[in-house]
């Protein structure tokens, strides 16, 4: 059975979104940025279990130095949030706190993984700094440049989803 | 032996190395000179590494001079539109009056035949149908014609965009992409007019228009390829509402291997 599932990413501009959800869905990676515009979509199925399997319809939305300004319609029926920040770029986390609390206020039905991407870029002593910020808020740590932890992310929230 | 005897000795001794040296750098000199010199020979050592300089310099041309053409190309284009539309209108005209008159020609034939056909069953169910819808009989003639064919029905979730059941006759398109960028555009264009009791109904592409209806919960998508005209549109916007009524689909969405049944039961042909 294929159950759909619509995730919806979201973050600043910059901060790795497309180029992560390139890296889940074709596993590929490119150094050249290009703004997203509006929504683009993308579709990866996964399965979960013997004849169980996820199929993610994933809206990659342009980035918004704040989050309270994405477009509401496009963010309507989705079934879990991803909220990306660049680890290497402390602008786009230091209001991490208010970002997350403005979500699990407006849609606490909805699953939400907070993701620190480009850890490729940073050392422990440099993550060890921002403990105290990331401690309760932050899910995971990955690089959508060397695809580390990025199938790991989606088959958590697939799992959580079904 | 005299001094003079003995110094000839020593010289043979310590020249005979440097004469052959210099015998076989004048050999090789002869042999550098007859190939300099003689055309034939020139050529074939030469020809293999120009050839190959070319090969190189023709297939870097896209990369080193590709975007210079371009931007001169563009910047001209830009700089003297009225002489590219002069340039090129004369051939473009033509074309599109040759594609135009062809059409023509063979949309005149087309209503020639259904006309003949006057005194066939088909023309005389044609008047009586004109009669009865009050649509004038040139009307349904152009309708007849134009070949209108439902491609695909995707009924969709309304905020998500999933896909509640979709029935296609040749699958061409992925349903769930096709189904999540609607609803994106639905939803930025619905936001962008800020008016909630207004919905996008449809929307031109290329070759196919997309029927959009809307439901409380749901919305139905129609892909149709052909001509989509007032006439069209509101038959399909029946159709779609008796298929909505008469299959209670509003109690069926969680059931995607029924309503997809009944949607291939309804939609299968193409008259509505």
């Amino acid at each position: 059975m294929i159950t759909s599932k619509k995730i919806v990413l979201i973050g600043h501009f910059g901060v790795g979104k497309t180029s992560l959800i390139r890296r889940f869905v074709e596993n590929t990676f490119s150094e050249d940025y290009k703004v997203t515009i509006g929504v683009h979509i993308s579709k990866k199925t996964i399965e979960i279990a013997e004849d169980e399997s996820v199929s993610f319809i994933i809206w990659d939305l342009e980035g918004q130095d704040d989050i309270k300004k994405t477009r509401v319609s496009y963010l309507l029926g989705t079934h879990a949030f991803i909220y990306v920040f660049d680890l290497s770029r402390p602008s786009t986390f230091e209001n991490l706190k208010n970002e997350v609390n403005y979500l699990h206020e407006n849609y606490s039905k909805t699953p939400l993984k907070v993701v620190g991407n480009k850890v490729d870029l940073v050392n422990k002593e440099y993550l060890a700094q921002y403990n105290d910020k990331f401690d309760d808020l932050v899910d995971l740590f990955v690089s959508a440049k060397n695809g580390s932890r990025v199938e790991s992310l989606f088959s958590k929230l697939a799992k959580e989803l079904i | 032996m005299n001094q003079d005897e003995k110094l000839s000795i020593i010289k043979d001794i310590l020249l005979t190395d440097e004469r052959e040296f210099t015998s076989s750098i004048e050999k090789k000199i002869k042999s550098l000179e007859k190939t300099i010199n003689e055309k034939e020979k020139l050529s074939n050592k030469v020809d293999p590494i120009i050839d190959d300089k070319l090969n190189n310099f023709i297939k870097e041309i896209p990369k080193t001079l590709g975007p210079t053409i371009t931007k001169t190309l563009k910047e001209e284009i830009k700089n003297s539109q009225d002489a590219v539309v002069e340039a090129l209108f004369p051939i473009i005209g033509k074309m599109i009056k040759r594609y135009i008159q062809h059409e023509m020609k063979l949309l005149s034939d087309k209503i020639n035949t259904q006309v003949n056909n006057t005194f066939s069953f088909k023309g005389i169910f044609r008047k009586a149908k004109s009669k009865a819808s009050g649509v004038n009989e040139s009307d349904l003639i152009l309708q007849e014609l134009s070949n209108t064919k439902i491609e695909q029905v995707i009924i969709i979730e309304k905020g998500s965009g999933i896909v509640l059941a979709e029935f296609s006759k040749n699958k061409t398109t992925d349903e769930d992409m096709v189904a999540g960028m609607l609803t994106a555009i639905k939803s930025f264009v619905e936001d962008a007019f800020k008016k909630e009791s207004q919905n996008l109904q449809h929307i031109d592409y290329d070759l196919y228009h997309i029927h959009l209806q809307n439901f409380s919960s749901f919305y139905i998508a129609v892909v149709i390829s052909g001509a989509y005209n007032i006439i069209y549109q509101d038959k399909l916007e029946d159709k779609i509402l008796d298929f909505t009524s008469k299959q209670k689909v509003s109690d069926i969405l969680n059931n995607k291997e029924l309503i997809t049944q009944k949607l291939e039961d309804f939609f299968n042909n193409d008259n509505i």
